[in-house]
């Protein structure tokens, strides 16, 4: 009886995350139709969109490509490598996720002003995106079976060999999944594309909302990035093997001190430190030199109050977020479905550009007047925009708990829902909490859906920034994006003590 | 037990969450109770127009609630919202985003008391929005690097300035202006332009003051902005910027007139309120210090003018319509075809 209505539980969240996910699709849907035919056929079959086809799909591939031998090459050094203050390191190289594309495009500009084009973009987006990719592999190095690894290296193999034939394939997962978010995101991303001149879909979207206020031609070129993006998730779910290897307890005891040779760590700290320079210190350097070369004044109060409200409110879309993702992530352990289909959809949803989820939510929420620019809605929005940042590492989390130790706990005559909360769960936390760190600092910089959700006179730090950006007071946003970093630092720095945590006190207890 | 760390550290999060959450919206809540108040979509940004809307609401005690954005993306909102829209009054930074939702049917039609004060041509046919402030196109240019300047915006397709022009065609003002152009010389003429513009290889911008920045920096020669960038960009550099501005020869499209404008929504239950603060924007003193504070010309005292530049009615301006500029789905389809945006 308790199992069904768990069951029921779980199905009623997951339909409800796929109820939302459909929103803007059916907002999409309505809007295309509405358009007239002509226009849609010169707007679909002319040059300028296959030429912005194909911009779009080189500038993923190359993104991807290269943020994932960025990523899984910093996650690895960081894991095997003995590095100095290895625990500040491994925090601060999640840091770009935090700094909005379009304030880091902007100081690689104040730096270079030729600075444009496809490559500038491709070095913007692979820097800010890397830490997707890092995250994920690190997350997945944390619980790789180092047992196997031993034995591997017993039997003769060198470290390389031994990293593509035993580390990687258990790690592979999550690291398309990163790829898969890395993916995701340049085809939403609008402020990089825009100021750098690359015309991608989401750049052309944009243009057109804004320009002509053609609601229908914007949501046909919509529909098409919907395709491509369903192309690009549905070709990582191929590359997703299932795992075998991992699911036994033992390993949790054995855990590989890092490498020390001194041959490794200078190259390893070398690549950091360039990464962290042109990822972090120097994006930052350059708003901090700009605030301070200007007569720039830092309201302390606004900024304390814009800090915690930016918090709140991407806790609260975070929360949420957890709420829907939990049962998702559950219900994909086993073989469903339904929870596959609303993986995808929401995957889907998270390559829309912020402006089209913006306007579907605003035509939806609009109707509903209680509910039309409150934090709750906003907060959904974000949960909305983000939750397929934390599936995929709830997923991985939860598919990680030795199997055995839920058998024994049922042995035990525990039931499934305790189970979970006893055992599968604390397993995951670390997994989970990193996901929900995700949407936390996604949260935090989302601007578009923002301006258009939230209640009439409430600031984020986003908000703020694009208030003195948009009229190119560069100088007076500074502070703004120094308080989003060093917020971003906090829970980073957070999520990384788990870990340490576990290999020390590994055991199960 | 360590079993419990993650899981405390996650409730700890979540406690934190809500207990934010639920101060920030009992503190937002308590400021709602008003009777005389005033929803404003500006998409004026906050910097400029923030001190007047403050100075009204003591002047009048009407409490207003100002939702910020970009112009295009808010009038993209209220079309959504239509009749549900909390928005009292729209004010804009160009007069394209005011003619979609008038267009829409989503706008009041002002007293003539407000009317009155702007002239017609700087306000909307339906009247149904008024001109709050004047804005001129210009060109800006590299005092060091361009000597001889052009005199017409057909000077540009010349090959002297293959690759040194800069343009941003993605940005309103710059569709205004061949919203105008597509006016007076159709769509056949219009294109011709847009092809040669394009067959000279101009760099391609996001805004206008990317524009003005680059010919600082010494990357454009000359770059099409708005009148009052060259102000906006020096004071963020904290320096005069290498550029000048100036106009085309008298009567040539590049010399555009366009404006800022407000609109009262046609739902909002406070009318008189919103019109009160129109005619609060257009009050003397309120325009002059637009004049001195933004450096716009004034729409209702021609005889005011930014520093260093000639008088509104000394601009040699294009006779364009500007409730015609509304209609930017034409421009925005041509510029489309010539594969510009």
């Amino acid at each position: 009886m308790k199992r069904s209505r768990l069951s029921f539980l779980l199905l009623a969240a997951v339909l409800i995350s796929l109820a939302f996910a459909a929103i803007p699709i059916i907002y999409l849907f309505t809007r295309a139709v509405s358009s007239e035919q002509t226009t849609l056929s010169n707007l679909i079959f002319r040059g300028k969109t296959l030429e912005i086809f194909l911009t779009t799909i080189s500038l993923t591939a190359a993104v991807v490509t290269l943020a994932t031998i960025l990523g899984v090459g910093l996650g690895w050094i960081l894991y095997n490598v003995r590095l100095p203050k290895s625990n500040l390191l491994r925090a601060l190289t999640v840091l770009p996720i935090a700094i909005p594309s379009y304030v880091f495009t902007y100081t690689w500009i104040a730096v270079f002003p030729g600075f444009s084009g496809f490559w500038a973009a491709t070095f913007v987006l692979v820097l800010s995106t890397t830490p997707y990719v890092l995250l994920a592999s690190l997350a997945s190095l944390w619980r790789v079976d180092w047992s196997q690894y031993e034995v591997a290296r017993t039997l003769g193999l060198n470290s390389w060999q031994t990293f593509f034939k035993v580390t990687f394939p258990q790690i592979r997962n999550s690291i398309a999944a990163g790829a898969l978010l890395v993916a995701l995101y340049t085809l939403s991303d609008f402020g990089a594309v825009s100021l750098l001149g690359v015309d991608t879909f989401t750049r052309a979207i944009s243009n057109i909302y804004r320009g002509s206020f053609d609601r229908s031609a914007a949501a046909v070129l919509a529909l098409i990035l919907v395709l491509i993006s369903l192309i690009i998730i549905s070709s990582e779910n191929r590359t997703r093997m299932s795992i075998k290897l991992p699911r036994s307890a033992n390993r949790l005891n054995t855990v590989t001190e890092p490498m020390s040779k001194k041959s490794l760590t200078i190259p390893a700290l070398l690549l950091i430190a360039s990464y962290l320079a042109l990822g972090l210190f120097i994006p930052m350097g350059i708003l901090i030199n700009r605030f301070f070369s200007s007569a720039a004044s830092i309201n302390i109060s606004n900024l304390f109050i814009t800090g915690l409200s930016t918090v709140s409110v991407a806790l609260l879309g975070a929360l949420i977020a957890l709420c829907l993702g939990l049962p998702l992530g559950i219900l994909l352990q086993q073989d469903s479905k339904l929870a596959k289909f609303s993986e995808r959809s929401l995957l889907v949803v998270h390559a829309l550009p912020g402006i089209v989820m913006g306007l579907a939510l605003v035509s939806f929420g609009s109707k509903v007047s209680w509910l039309y620019q409150t934090l709750l809605l906003l907060a959904f929005s974000y949960a909305l925009l983000f939750m397929a940042k934390s599936v995929g590492s709830i997923r991985t989390g939860l598919a990680r708990v030795p199997k055995n130790l839920t058998e024994v706990s049922s042995t035990l005559g525990v039931n499934r829902a305790q189970t979970f909360w006893r055992v599968d769960f604390p397993l995951a936390a670390p997994s989970i909490l990193s996901g929900v760190l995700l949407i936390f600092l996604s949260a935090m910089k989302e601007l578009p859906a923002t301006l258009m959700l939230r209640p009439t006179g409430f600031e984020t730090l986003a908000t703020q920034m694009w208030r003195y950006t948009s009229i190119s007071q560069f100088s007076e946003a500074a502070p703004y994006a120094l308080l989003l970093v060093v917020i971003a630092a906090i829970p980073t720095f957070l999520i990384n003590r788990p870990d340490k945590n576990t290999s020390n006190e590994g055991e199960i207890s | 037990m360590r079993k419990a760390k993650g899981v405390k550290r996650l409730g700890a999060v979540l406690f934190g969450a809500f207990a934010l959450v639920s101060t920030l919206v009992s503190c937002s809540a308590s400021t709602t109770s008003e009777s005389q108040s005033l929803t404003i979509y500006s998409g004026r940004s906050e910097e400029l127009i923030a001190p007047f809307f403050e100075e009204f609401s003591k002047e009048s005690g009407i409490k207003v609630d100002i939702r910020y954005g970009d112009s295009a993306a808010l009038a993209a909102q209220l079309l959504e919202e239509g009749a549900n829209s909390p928005a009292d009054l729209f004010l804009s930074q160009d007069a394209g985003s005011l003619g979609a939702v008038s267009a829409a049917n989503l706008l009041a039609k002002l007293s003539s008391d407000v009317l009155n004060k702007v002239e017609s041509k700087y306000q909307s046919k339906n009247s149904d929005w008024v001109g709050v402030t004047g804005r001129t196109r210009v060109f800006v240019y590299s005092p060091e690097r361009v000597t001889s300047l052009p005199k017409s915006i057909d000077e540009l397709t010349q090959s002297q300035w293959r690759g040194k022009l800069g343009i941003a065609p993605t940005n309103s003002s710059f569709q205004a202006f061949i919203s105008a152009l597509f006016q007076s010389r159709g769509e056949a003429g219009a294109e011709n332009w847009l092809n040669a513009i394009k067959a000279n290889e101009p760099k391609i911008y996001e805004k206008n003051s990317q524009i003005v920045e680059a010919v600082d920096g010494g990357e454009l020669d000359l770059g099409l902005v708005n009148h009052y960038y060259i102000w906006e960009v020096s004071s963020e550099l904290g320096r005069p910027v290498k550029a000048k501005i100036d106009f085309f020869q008298p009567g040539d499209l590049g010399n555009l007139i366009n404006v800022s404008g407000a609109g009262v929504m046609e739902t909002s239950k406070n009318k008189a309120g919103a019109e009160k603060l129109i005619s609060y924007l257009l009050s003397d003193a309120t325009q002059q210090r637009f004049v001195s504070d933004t450096h716009e010309y004034s729409l209702v005292l021609p005889e005011l003018k930014p520093e260093d530049l000639p008088a509104l009615s000394e601009v040699k301006a294009p006779a364009v319509d500007l409730s015609t500029l509304a209609d930017l789905q034409k421009t925005q389809a041509l510029l489309v075809k010539v594969s510009l945006i």
